[in-house]
């Protein structure tokens, strides 16, 4: 029954997926000035949002760690866990944006980057999740974990500047889309209706991506308790 | 390399399902590496 649930989930992501490509390029209706190009909105924004959630999941893990560590260590490892993943999967979300949006700007605004608010704010973004990644992967030791927390802790704090940057310092990024006053929100419904339907495409394929890395990164705490339990009884 | 609008957009679909695709080819082989490890 859980292995056809899993499957059905995969199915269904693949599916939003499929429509969610199908009513981007085919649906939504080609932009005015800036033409076919536009299009890399569906996925650069989505992908922007769910890199905000996927780090803001990794700060209440981190945060999680840090308050069980001592006293409820079994759950301590599981939070752990879903910081890691989280800010993997996080990193994979935010590559996809730093990727897409120069070659988005290059057309638009005839250059590929530009140190403007939002693009740098998210350079520092995603080099502390990629620090983060480098520190759990090389460091080794007692502390490493909580190292790893305080850093995630600290690293979420540029998820709102980022996500203000175009608010309080109007430079090159357009304005917001959403939340940005008045004048904010897409006009067009079959655009909105697009839109929409890659937010959800995104959102289920990057839950299903969190899902799976959780799973393996218990599979492998599992597997170095037992090697460390093995290594003690030998002695 | 790059030159019309469509060329762009193509590029970062591209790029976008390389990057998700990598990511995934990655985490299968290492459940399957651990899995061997683990002698399963």
């Amino acid at each position: 029954m859980k292995k056809l649930l899993i499957w059905l989930s995969i199915v269904a992501t693949l599916g939003l997926m499929v429509w969610g490509y199908y009513q981007a390029i085919y649906v939504a209706p080609t932009e005015a000035t800036m033409g076919d190009v536009q299009r890399i909105f569906y996925y650069h924004v989505p992908n922007a949002m769910l890199s905000f959630l996927f780090f803001a999941i990794s700060f209440v893990a981190s945060v999680l760690f840090l308050a069980w560590r001592k006293g409820q260590p079994a759950l301590a490892q599981a939070a752990d866990a879903w910081a890691l993943a989280a800010a993997e999967v996080g990193v994979v979300f935010c590559t996809v944006v730093l990727i897409t949006g120069p070659l988005w700007g290059k057309p638009v605004w005839g250059i590929w980057w530009t140190w403007d608010a939002r693009l740098t704010t998210t350079l520092v973004l995603w080099l502390i999740y990629v620090s983060y990644l480098l520190l759990r992967k090389f460091a080794a030791g007692p502390q490493m974990q909580t190292l790893a927390a305080v850093l995630a802790v600290f690293g979420a704090l540029d998820v709102p500047i980022v996500y203000m940057a175009n608010r309080w310092w109007r430079t090159q990024h357009p304005a917001p889309v959403f939340g940005g006053g008045d004048d904010s929100g897409i006009k067009d419904p079959q655009m909105l209706a697009a839109f929409g339907w890659n937010v959800l495409a995104w959102a289920c394929w990057g839950l299903l991506l969190l899902g799976i890395r959780v799973y393996v990164e218990r599979r492998q705490q599992r597997i170095n308790t037992a090697s460390a339990r093995a290594a003690l009884a030998a002695d | 390399m790059l030159k019309s609008s469509h060329d762009f957009l193509v590029a970062a679909f591209c790029a976008t399902w390389a990057i998700q695709l990598g990511y995934v080819a990655w985490l299968a082989v290492k459940w399957y590496g651990m899995r061997a490890k683990s002698g399963r």
